[in-house]
């Protein structure tokens, strides 16, 4: 890979040990990867398998117990390294971001991060503003309604838009689907393609396939805190049985067409989407 | 309470959320519920799905008396929720467990958090015993019960979920969204152990869930939308009819989607084919 903008090499962490419950096995061991700048990847991994640990490295929010993070040249945890900064060129949208909203309007809502960056009135006003454009929810309608009047896809959209109005170069998604019905999902994967399509790097984690099959470019499977798997979503996808010793399904439709293979099908395997199954299996069959 | 009648019946059953909680949700004007009927005989298996805010889990919530109709009636084993005497019996009769486990798991050890429902209804300890017992070889527990409930994958606590409910050997058991913070193989577990009980114990299971997949192998699919039932049938049934899916808002599973458009290119795929297998079978027999 020419320009990764993400490097791990040989990085490994422990949770210190603060209660009984914590247990003292590694959160992640011996990791070492990189991710292309300008692309969209994912981390996938059965819950407890160390994708959370893992991309929160990303952003300074865990510092490596061994190993080195390096993220746009920059190394995580090096003596003096501005973690300030690097949160601003590294957003993260946790789970459930909508939970975390609570001003009155949504203006004051998306402006509260880069408030905080001491940005000029005009410049602050013009990021909340963009990024709320970006989300699909016009200011002019939204910006000053209450968050708590608007459906969760929206909110979680309004969550989206205080980060972005930070203007982060890489953007982590953790379970960006999770709890969306399949209408707000489709509305928000939209809107992280069109984030992707203007060069931002985007790294979604994630346990449900479909969604990894619709939007990521790049995979890396985890597994109680070692990088089992690494590639596309198509060489990944083409290995149920791997996937499976890892806790995780191929998404229903490489699934099916794994089947149509052992059953003696020659599908081959750049056959991935509905389309293409339907071409194939409709040329063959006549 | 006798045989013949449902064991779960609403009768023209409406429902509107008090004003304050339906800002939170931002539900609009409407009922959750709306003049809705329905009989679910005991022994079924019934799947239940609709879009967010459908009003699927409302209608579960009115089958233990945790929520009383505004108008109309439901019945459970012929006994009315709104009469406050029948609502223990009731919550016996069927038992729930929701998205959140960790919502309903109380005790530091898994065999007392499956004996804690038992122990407040004062039943001998010995009967006690036996039934935690019982209980925790159904889910698949057994092996794991001196520990602490916080060391259980997500799965395992959705099972210790199931087991305290099962303690009380109820007739029917509601799982409302109780697989959607699962990962896939996790979820197909939760859902082989619902069959497993339906088939082993005669359990009613109403399922209640925004995921097409899971409800292909149930007896009865229900689709609700805005707090009404829009379709009832079969799975075969009610999954033939795929646009009407997707206009209710439902994610429409691949393998479904692409034997639905076979069938229309003229290639036979058996309507009854509704999962993986199943279409690979018809494909490459």
């Amino acid at each position: 890979m020419s320009d990764p903008i993400i490097v791990t090499e040989h990085l490994s962490h422990t949770y210190a040990a603060k209660q009984e419950t914590s247990l003292r096995r590694p959160a992640l061991v011996d990791v070492s990867l990189e991710i292309a700048r300008g692309s969209c990847a994912a981390i996938i991994g059965v819950t407890g398998s160390g994708k959370s640990t893992l991309v929160q490295h990303f952003n300074g929010l865990l510092l490596p117990t061994s190993g080195r993070v390096i993220v746009n040249g920059l190394e995580v945890g090096a003596h003096g390294a501005d973690l300030a900064r690097l949160r601003r060129y590294v957003g993260m949208l946790f789970q459930f971001p909508e939970t975390q909203l609570f001003e009155r309007t949504v203006f004051a809502d998306v402006a509260f991060g880069p408030r905080r960056m001491r940005l000029d009135r005009r410049e602050l006003r013009l990021r909340v503003l963009q990024a709320l454009e970006l989300v699909g929810l016009p200011p002019k309608q939204y910006a000053l309604r209450s968050p708590f009047e608007l459906s969760g896809g929206q909110r979680r959209r309004v969550a989206l838009a205080g980060v972005l109005a930070m203007k982060p170069e890489i953007l982590i998604l953790d379970e960006p689907g999770v709890g969306l019905d399949a209408e707000g999902r489709a509305e928000f994967y939209t809107h992280i393609q069109a984030l992707h399509q203007q060069g931002r790097t985007v790294i979604l984690v994630s346990h449900d396939m479909a969604e990894v099959a619709a939007l990521a470019d790049q995979l890396f499977v985890l597994h109680q805190g070692h990088l089992v798997m690494q590639g596309t979503p198509r060489e990944i996808f083409a290995q149920p049985a791997t996937l499976n010793r890892h806790g995780l399904a191929p998404p229903p439709l490489s699934e099916l067409l794994s089947l149509l293979r052992q059953r003696g099908l020659p599908v081959p395997l750049e056959v991935a989407t509905i389309d293409e199954a339907f071409r194939w299996l409709t040329h063959i069959t006549y | 309470m006798k045989n013949g009648t449902s064991l779960i019946e609403f009768r023209r059953v409406s429902y509107a959320y008090p004003r304050a909680y339906r800002q939170r949700e931002n539900s609009q004007d409407q009922p959750a519920l709306s003049e809705l009927s329905l009989q679910i005989q005991a022994g079924e298996y019934v799947a239940l799905l609709g879009h967010n805010g459908s009003g699927k889990s409302t209608l579960a919530r009115h089958c233990n008396a945790l929520l009383l109709p505004e108008q109309g009636q439901v019945l459970i084993a012929g006994m009315d929720t709104q009469v406050a005497v029948y609502q223990r019996h009731i919550r016996d009769t069927v038992g729930m467990i929701f998205q959140q486990p960790d919502n309903q798991i109380i005790a530091t050890i898994v065999e007392d958090d499956v004996a804690w429902a038992l122990t407040v209804r004062g039943l001998p300890a010995p009967l006690i015993v036996e039934r935690v017992d019982t209980a925790l070889k159904d889910v698949g527990l057994a092996h794991l019960r001196k520990q602490s409930p916080q060391r259980l994958s997500g799965g395992q606590r959705q099972r210790l979920a199931i087991a305290g409910v099962l303690a009380l050997r109820p007739r029917c058991i509601i799982a409302d969204e109780a697989t959607s913070q699962l990962d896939p193989l996790s979820r197909q577990e939760i859902v082989t152990l619902l069959h497993h009980l339906r088939d082993n114990y005669g359990l009613t299971i109403l399922h209640v869930t925004h995921l097409l997949e899971e409800a292909v192998q149930a007896d009865r699919v229900l689709v609700m939308k805005e707090g009404q039932i829009m379709m009832d049938g079969s799975p075969a049934a009610v999954f033939a009819d795929l646009a009407y899916l997707r206009a209710l808002k439902l994610a429409i599973p691949e393998p479904l989607e692409l034997a639905a458009r076979l069938r229309a290119a003229g290639i036979p795929i058996s309507p009854a084919a509704l999962t993986s297998e199943a279409i690979a079978q018809e494909l490459a027999p």
